[in-house]
């Protein structure tokens, strides 16, 4: 069983397969791109017969929630985290030889080197010494002296950018998953001078992930008012609800004017503006003129309707048994100028009355206080025409630690991609023969300017008369 | 035609006469010519830079919407990366013969584009626009930087003992050409994934979603995965030599494609920074 562990981890560590993984993924992300994500695909898919049964069986309409892709990504994920605990191993060794490096004297460099030279007959060791210092910077190493021992080492916190960048991906990873399961995310439409609870039955669409609870939140959503054309400093921002958020006891938490790139923020909640349209305040009267109901028809600005606007449903009155007896449809007819249509400063309302099965009853033009009698007794009656905001409400407690994770790994890369890793350690002294020789031990793991054929090159070109290579 | 205008067509002129000097000067072994087709870059850069300092204190952003101004942005960026990296290391001016006829293509196919005013849409006007483009500027520089450096490293390996390795012999050596290819990869590496983070952030203070599989943000993350492909098989598989440089030509055309070709292709939220109205 262990056995058997042991080769699932490390099959899971191997490079061959992380890099695999990459491919695979970046290949599908190039198939998703080319083929049309979502649910309306029937053109595609009648143009592409043979390909639509490929896609489909891949549930490449889906590409980045379908079945292979997540247990890729899994196996990804996984073979990350073990990647990153590779590195991290390899970092604290890494990490544990710049710190003996740092401490290392002459004579351990002196019994411990991994290059030797012996220097020309005629030359001092502090001529040596000198020389050997001018052609490591020449190469890009500047050194400093240490008594007689030249050190170039790097500190050690410099070998941890690739497992912090590896950790950073493996957190994000894990965050946008829990994140994904807790997210919801939808959008409602508020009327201006309207609150509404922050709860499923005001969101028009609304998807949550399976461990969202709506038992924790209690709040209202305000829109205290619409500035159709809001600017800060030159800046047209087009219209901007401004919006509050109130706690169960109806307090202002936060009140704000949102905008694209400037949402409202409280906690784990984020509202950005969607679009606007138009709030009509409607009382149904009873025969002897008392009002028996008030309710909000919103209506959409639509580019490809007629009159500008489109309702968003209709209303059904009941008859005086309380059977469904009309539907009444409202819309804003815009006014046409220059080609443009434009919201009229008298705004008005446009009813189109029909029966329960369709038979048209009435369609008037009202300005506001105006009434229609309906056929089953009683009125309509119009009381305003004002805007209505639509919000999307995103509810995310994970976004602040996405972004720590994002900067923990961006942090990592660039230590990785910024920072030397070496250790190089230089000395001259008499050697067993009697002749001046120069002691090195060069380690190289990253981001340094040359590599070590170059420095014994150069070494041995400016100081030696011969050379012993040890590599012990 | 305006003053901004005439200065890109002397920018473009200049570069243009740059890559035919690394062309001759390098194939016939003209050492003045190679500088002098270091000059004429560097000159270049004045006009371009200018032009488009012009352009932004007029329409009061920086170079960062439309076709016009996003090649052009790309460009600068190529030049002064490759100038900058020149002047640290004299010897690998040679690469700008891989390296300028790119930037001509970019600045000559911005030129080609209207180049009128587009303004800043609410959902561009951020902060994060400057950070992300810069980003992605400096990213693509980089992978040009090793493409070019891969382009002499292929021409040189392929005539060991023949004329192609006279003519660039000025370069490094070629195990240090291929690890520079692989620092500025490194570079690039980072630069796209600050990219891809900022614009994440900025997607989320703009829509309230920090990502969506939107084509052009899918193409972004498929570049970086090309890079990290490189990466993981440069630094864990031991790849090196003729296939990693491939690799290095090949991948550059991709963050091309991601960063130009993307917004054409395909319908896009993301759109406005090419056609200048958000998607």
């Amino acid at each position: 069983m262990i056995e058997t562990v042991r080769r699932v981890v490390r099959w899971f560590e191997s490079p061959r397969l992380a890099t695999w993984l990459l491919v695979f993924v970046g290949a599908w992300s190039v198939v998703a791109t080319a083929v049309p994500q979502g649910d309306t695909v029937a053109a595609w898919a009648s143009v592409h017969p043979f390909i639509e049964a490929v896609v489909r069986m891949l549930d490449l309409h889906h590409a980045f929630s379908a079945p292979l892709f997540r247990v890729v990504v899994f196996m990804l994920a996984v073979s990350t985290a073990l990647c990153a605990s590779k590195r991290t191993k390899v970092a604290f060794h890494r990490a544990r030889a710049l710190r003996g490096a740092q401490d290392q004297d002459r004579d351990s460099l002196i019994s411990a080197h991994n290059l030797e030279i012996v220097c020309a007959v005629g030359r001092g060791s502090t001529e040596a010494v000198a020389e050997a210092d001018a052609a490591l910077r020449r190469l890009g190493i500047k050194t400093k002296r240490r008594g007689d021992v030249l050190s170039a080492v790097s500190p050690w916190w410099t070998v941890w950018g690739s497992p912090v960048f590896h950790w950073g991906l493996v957190a994000l990873i894990a965050v946008v998953l829990m994140g994904s399961l807790q997210r919801s995310e939808g959008m409602m439409g508020v009327p201006v001078g309207q609150s509404v609870p922050d709860q499923p039955g005001s969101y028009g669409v609304l998807h949550t992930g399976p461990l969202h609870s709506w038992s924790r939140v209690h709040h209202n959503i305000r829109v205290d008012d619409l500035v159709t054309d809001f600017r800060t400093g030159k800046i047209d921002r087009g219209p901007t609800p401004i919006v509050s958020v109130l706690d169960a006891d109806g307090r202002v938490v936060k009140k704000q004017p949102i905008y694209p790139n400037n949402p409202l923020q409280a906690g784990s909640l984020t509202i950005h503006p969607a679009a606007f349209g138009f709030a009509v305040n409607v009382s149904l009267l009873s025969g002897d003129g008392a009002v028996y109901n008030r309710t909000t028809k919103l209506v959409d600005i639509s580019e490809v309707a007629p009159e500008g606007t489109a309702p968003l449903g209709a209303l059904t009155v009941s008859d005086r048994e309380g059977q469904p007896a009309e539907r009444v449809v409202v819309t804003v007819p815009l006014r046409q100028e220059g080609g443009n249509l434009v919201v009229p400063q008298e705004r008005q309302a446009h009813l189109v009355v029909t029966t329960v099965d369709g038979k048209p009853v009435a369609d008037r033009v009202l300005n506001t206080g105006e009434s229609i009698a309906l056929p089953s007794g009683g009125m309509f009656r119009i009381d305003s025409i004002g805007y209505y905001a639509r919000l999307t409400v995103v509810h995310d407690w994970s976004i602040p630690l996405l972004y720590a994770a994002m900067a923990v790994a961006m942090a990592g890369l660039t230590l990785t991609v910024v920072v030397r890793q070496q250790a190089v350690l230089v000395t001259v002294a008499e050697g067993p023969d009697g002749s001046l020789r120069l002691y090195a031990s060069l380690r190289f793991w990253r981001n340094v300017p040359t590599n070590r054929a170059e420095i014994e090159t150069e070494l041995t070109r400016v100081l030696g008369a011969g050379q012993k290579e040890d590599d012990s | 035609m305006t003053i901004e205008i005439v200065l890109m067509w002397v920018a473009l002129t200049c570069y243009v006469v740059a890559s035919a000097l690394f062309v001759f000067g390098v194939t016939f072994v003209r050492e003045g010519m190679v500088r002098a087709a270091m000059f004429a870059t560097a000159i270049g850069l004045v006009p371009q830079l200018v032009s488009l300092g012009t352009r932004w204190a007029r329409v009061g952003h920086g170079p960062y919407i439309g076709y016009y101004e996003v090649a052009n942005g790309l460009a600068l960026f190529v030049v002064a990366l490759f100038l900058v990296a020149a002047w640290r290391n004299q010897r690998l001016r040679a690469a700008g013969i891989a390296i300028m006829p790119v930037a001509v293509l970019l600045l000559g196919g911005a030129m080609l584009t209207p180049t009128s005013d587009l303004p800043l849409t609410p959902n561009l006007a951020s902060y994060w626009l400057f950070i992300h483009v810069v980003f992605a500027n400096l990213a693509f520089a980089s992978f040009v930087a090793s493409f070019g450096l891969a382009v002499a490293y292929m021409l040189r390996e392929r005539s060991r003992s023949g004329k192609w390795a006279k003519r660039l012999e000025k370069l490094p050596a070629q195990d240090v050409v291929s690890e520079l290819m692989t620092r500025f990869v490194l570079a690039g590496f980072l630069f796209w994934g600050i990219m891809i983070v900022s614009g994440a952030i900025w997607a989320n203070q703009a829509w309230g979603r920090y990502w969506a599989w939107d084509p052009i943000e899918t193409w972004s993350l498929i570049v970086w995965i090309v890079y990290a492909v490189y990466l993981h098989v440069r630094f864990t598989l031991g790849w090196g030599g003729q296939r990693l440089a491939w690799f290095a030509i090949v991948a550059m055309p991709v963050s091309l494609f991601a960063l130009l070709g993307t917004p054409i292709v395909f319908n896009s939220v993301h759109g406005g920074y090419i056609g200048g109205v958000d998607g």
